[in-house]
């Protein structure tokens, strides 16, 4: 059975996925030592907003089955198996990214960076429910790219549930949001698994 | 309990015990149907899977497979109905398929991949490396064992697959275009296989390569558009074609086009799609 699951964790490629979640977070440091954010805690937003995208995007290929009509076969259904990479691959990514702001006691420290982390994932393993793991990267790229690019003058009160990411952490409804995109999306990506890609007759 | 004494405890009263059955079998993609009030019944043996591209030869060995749902009918394997979704892991453990076109880790070995496999099947895991290195050694391929599976030919790889098929020594074996990519030699070995494992096993190959029906099967199921168009044995095939002059090179051609010719016109509405 160990043997079994050591086969699962290489196939699923999880030793390069924890070595590339630990390079963004190495990018994350080295990006945010830069910013001076003691001056203004509001420059820490990039690092904030985006080394949370490309852990997502990393755990997100991780999704993808290479011999998914195979793995159809199995005996024992996947969800279980599911229910423990996400969380587990997302839990290392949360805990990684906070270390690389911990010590900034800003509103854009720790806590927004695994708020972010949590609801980006989250769209990430719905795309791979919905689209296929190898493109599970694109909509939470283009969802946050937006965000980050678009929310900057936005007012009003329903800024806080579409604009998490550059929220401070201290913002409730942004942490609504994006645990609502954590439960949903793992639900889809455990229910559902990663969308077969490739020929179907 | 061996898969294959697994099979043997289950005779069926009067009547050679069938491992694969399917009644009034229905497959929908879509808005066309794949498959359509498909009646069959599989005992040990090999059995060949005929039929223009598009006729429902992988619908109906992806439905057996259990990796596609039937949209009706009731397919029975090993006395389990698969629509039982409690009795799925019971199904699958005495499944070996080998699909067109399977896909593979790229960082694996042969001998990772086979495991990987044996490991989906729940073998117990004390037996894993004997089944693996004899399930490679069957297919021929014990010396490439240690390879990575995407330095090997295109024609080792699908004996790779094949591999994979048998590592649980299946009661039934469901090999979609298995001779695909292999060269005459390895044709011939592979032939030589199936007759082995057909001595026990149920064994469904689909395939094009008459030659394949004609010397390694036992049976032959013609599908045209979704339905069967003939059942019977290879010889019995091939003299329909010697009797109806199909067109064709071999006897069984010549049977495969006369029997496909014949359902078309015994059924002008039969294409379906």
């Amino acid at each position: 059975m160990t043997h079994g699951f050591l086969l699962y964790a290489r196939s699923r490629v999880l030793p390069r996925t924890v070595l590339a979640l630990a390079g963004t977070a190495a990018a994350a440091v080295l990006g945010a030592r830069n910013l001076d954010a003691y001056l203004d805690p509001s420059r820490q937003v990039p690092v904030v907003a985006l080394a949370p995208l490309f852990a997502a995007a990393v755990i997100g290929t991780s999704l993808h089955s290479a011999s998914d009509e195979l793995d159809r076969t199995a005996v024992r259904p996947w969800w279980r198996r599911r229910l423990v990479h996400l969380p587990a691959l997302t839990g290392c990514a949360a805990l990684l990214l906070a270390a690389t702001v911990y010590g900034h006691p800003s509103p854009f420290g720790p806590a927004a960076m695994v708020r972010n982390t949590l609801g980006c994932v989250g769209l990430t393993a719905g795309a791979a429910a919905l689209l296929g793991a190898r493109l599970s990267w694109l909509p939470v790229f283009g969802y946050v790219s937006a965000v980050y690019l678009g929310s900057a003058n936005a007012r009003g009160r329903a800024v806080p549930v579409w604009a998490w990411p550059v929220q401070p952490a201290a913002q409730h409804t942004a942490w609504v949001s994006a645990v609502v995109l954590l439960v949903a999306g793992t639900a889809l990506y455990v229910a559902r698994g990663a969308r077969p890609e490739g020929r179907r007759d | 309990m061996s898969p294959v004494s697994h099979l043997a405890s289950r005779p069926s009263p009067g009547e050679p015990a069938a491992a694969v059955r399917t009644a009034g079998l229905r497959v929908r993609h879509r808005r066309t149907v794949a498959l359509d009030s498909v009646d069959l019944d599989f005992g040990p043996g090999v059995h060949g899977l005929l039929g223009p591209n598009g006729a429902g030869k992988t619908s109906l060995i992806r439905v057996l497979a259990t990796v596609a749902e039937p949209s009706g009918g009731r397919v029975e394997i090993l006395g389990h109905d698969i629509r039982d979704h409690r009795r799925r892991g019971e199904v699958r453990r005495g499944l070996g398929y080998l699909p067109q076109d399977f896909g593979y880790y790229p960082g694996f070995t042969v001998r990772e991949f086979v495991a990987y496999v044996a490991w989906l099947k729940e073998m117990p895991a004390d037996g894993v490396p004997a089944a693996v290195e004899r399930a490679v050694a069957r297919v021929g391929l014990a010396d490439r064992i240690d390879a990575k599976v995407r330095r090997l030919s295109g024609g080792m790889i699908r004996r790779v697959g094949i591999a994979q098929a048998v590592v649980n020594e299946p009661p039934v074996l469901l090999l979609d275009e298995p001779t695909a990519g292999l060269d005459p030699e390895q044709r011939v070995e592979f032939r030589e296989l199936l007759r082995e494992l057909g001595v026990s096993s149920t064994v469904i190959v689909s395939t094009h390569l008459v030659e394949d029906v004609a010397a390694a099967c036992t049976e032959v199921t013609l599908v045209d558009a979704g339905r069967v168009a003939y059942r019977g044995t290879p010889p019995s095939l091939a003299a329909l074609g010697e009797s109806e002059g199909g067109p064709g090179d071999h006897p069984i051609e010549r049977g495969y086009t006369a029997a496909l010719r014949a359902h078309r016109a015994s059924a002008p509405g039969g294409a379906l799609r």
